[in-house]
């Protein structure tokens, strides 16, 4: 049974590279952090392999888990596709593209709260360009 | 407290124990209905959402309780499981895993299948059943509140596994439909005895006025042949009294003459003389007769003089008699004429049956009642044996009584004498 206190959260800021082989792409990964307030939430950010932002928000919502992964590539119109893998499976996929204004598309998806840690993997490419954010609720 | 003999009340009465009656068995039976409609209904619908909407659903790794399964699971069919009174679905694995959940927490949490609920898996029927909440896998029930129904039935994975449906319906639906099955018979039941205690009611008002008014005609009928008896008796009385009796006082003392006249013989005086005393003996017999078919004039003579008259025969016959009158001074002529009327017919049958050799006959006031009492020390009988024509006398005098308001009873056993009791109000 899974806690839902920050403390015990395990979160991870993931250099994606050495789990994925994706050196040259990803260049880095910031810290998570759990913010205040009622709900338990975490939000990861870090580069992609050629410029682009890439961020990963996890929150609980009523036994489920909110899912919020984001690219800003700051360029207009660009088709991504992505995948949000929960605990190694695919939970969904898909293509959303970048919008004119601020140059970056948003995904949210809610996946089952399991029992014990959820890790979960989102992952987005375009052009050669590898986004890869990881968060371990 | 009369009117509860009133038959109008009684029915009221009876109607409405019979209503309450039928209020109870209808809610009973309307209970059992609309809680069998209600688990039919949820069974039919646990199996319309586990085979039309579960199932099909279903996703591939679920069984093997793959997280992208369970969030498949959870996106697509949560909304269309959870509708009406269902409160909760679970879906199991043969070996008791929670495949998945709407509460989240029970997932990939292992509880072992009861018999039943294997029963279902392996043949593929439906079972119902109200959840028991201190099962830890029906925990989070709890906080639903109220009885819960689960429903269970399989369901197939797409790898081809049995799994398990399993419904909750809250019991709000049950408590729901027995209303519901309760205002559609209710009224029918309430309505239909109702009316029929309606229309029932002034033909039973009717009935009870026939019956008091034959009774009260029958009454009349009784007093207006005692009235007719008391005539004829007086009549008789007085004929014999002016006739007879007067012509053989006459003849007696006309033979009384004759015989002291000097110049007659003395073996014709003697024969004379008997043939006097013959007379003289039929006249008083006449006059105990005249008595016995008329009785004296209560009031003027006194009850307790009358009732010696009653029993002088007995003392005649060598019998013990004590008499002992009182209260009878300020009752009605009606209630007096019975207990002499009954004292004679008693005193009768005493002589006629008893083999008495010490007879008691009391008169007193008891509050608002005559109180007549015949007690003697004969042979007795047994009152279940005595044919009836034995006591035609009394049997006739104690529908007289019960007309006045009154009782009479007789109590004896072989061997133990008799007592006769005869209450009659004074009025």
């Amino acid at each position: 049974m899974k806690t839902s206190h920050p403390l015990t959260r395990v979160v991870a800021a993931v250099a994606a590279t050495s789990v994925l082989g994706l050196a040259p792409l990803v260049v880095a990964a910031t810290p998570a952090h759990a913010s205040g307030g009622d709900d338990d939430r975490v939000i990861n950010t870090g580069s992609c392999s050629s410029g682009a932002r890439w961020k990963l928000k996890v929150k609980t919502d009523d036994g489920r888990l909110e899912v919020e992964g984001e690219v800003d590539s700051n360029r207009a119109g660009q088709a991504w596709g992505w995948t949000l893998r929960h605990n190694g499976s695919v939970s969904a996929r898909g293509t959303s593209t970048t919008t004119a204004r601020s140059g970056s598309f948003e995904v949210e998806r809610k996946i089952v709260n399991l029992a014990g840690t959820d890790r979960v993997v989102f992952r987005a490419t375009y052009a050669g360009q590898t986004c890869v954010g990881v968060v371990n609720f | 407290m009369r009117w509860l003999t009133n038959p109008v009340v009684q029915f009221l009465a009876a109607g409405f124990v019979a209503l309450v009656i039928v209020v109870l068995a209808t809610s009973a039976l309307s209970r059992d209905a609309a809680d069998e409609e209600a688990i039919h209904d949820a069974r039919e619908l646990t199996k319309v959402l586990g085979r039309s909407v579960a199932q099909p659903a279903v996703p591939r790794g679920l069984i093997d309780g793959k997280a992208s399964a369970i969030d498949r699971m959870d996106w697509h069919v949560l909304d269309r499981l959870l509708v009406g009174d269902v409160r909760r679905i679970k879906i199991w694995a043969a070996d008791g895993t929670v495949l998945y959940s709407d509460q989240t927490e029970l997932i990939g949490a292992v509880y072992p299948l009861d018999e039943e609920e294997l029963d279902a898996l392996r043949s593929g029927g439906t079972d119902a059943e109200i959840s028991d909440l201190s099962k830890p896998e029906n925990r989070f029930e709890r906080e639903l509140g109220g009885d819960l129904l689960e429903v269970y039935t399989r369901i197939t994975s797409p790898e081809g596994e049995p799994l398990l449906f399993e419904a909750y319906f809250a019991s709000d639906q049950i408590q729901q439909q027995r209303e519901e099955v309760l205002d559609r018979f209710l009224p029918i039941s309430l309505g239909s005895l109702i009316g029929l205690m309606l229309l029932t009611t002034p033909l039973v008002l009717l009935l009870t006025r026939r019956l008091a008014r034959a009774a009260r005609e029958r009454e009349g009928l009784l007093q207006a042949a005692v009235r007719s008896s008391d005539a004829e008796r007086l009549r008789i009385a007085r004929d014999l009294h002016d006739g007879v009796v007067q012509d053989l006082a006459g003849s007696s003392y006309a033979l009384s003459t004759v015989a002291a006249r000097p110049a007659v013989d003395a073996g014709v005086r003697d024969e004379l003389d008997g043939v006097g005393r013959s007379l003289r003996t039929s006249m008083r017999s006449l006059r105990s007769l005249l008595v016995e078919i008329y009785p004296p004039d209560l009031h003027t003579g006194g009850l307790a003089a009358a009732l010696h008259d009653v029993v002088a025969p007995l003392s005649a016959a060598g019998v013990v008699v004590d008499v002992d009158v009182s209260g009878g001074e300020t009752a009605g002529d009606g209630a007096v004429a019975l207990v002499w009327r009954v004292a004679q017919e008693g005193v009768r049958n005493v002589a006629r049956h008893a083999s008495a050799t010490r007879v008691s006959l009391t008169v007193h006031r008891e509050d608002a009642l005559l109180v007549l009492e015949i007690v003697d020390d004969g042979r007795g009988f047994d009152t279940a044996v005595v044919p009836p024509e034995d006591h035609f006398g009394l049997r006739t005098l104690e529908g007289l009584v019960r007309e006045s308001g009154g009782a009479l009873e007789v109590e004896s056993a072989p061997g133990e004498g008799t007592t006769l009791r005869m209450e009659v109000p004074v009025g």
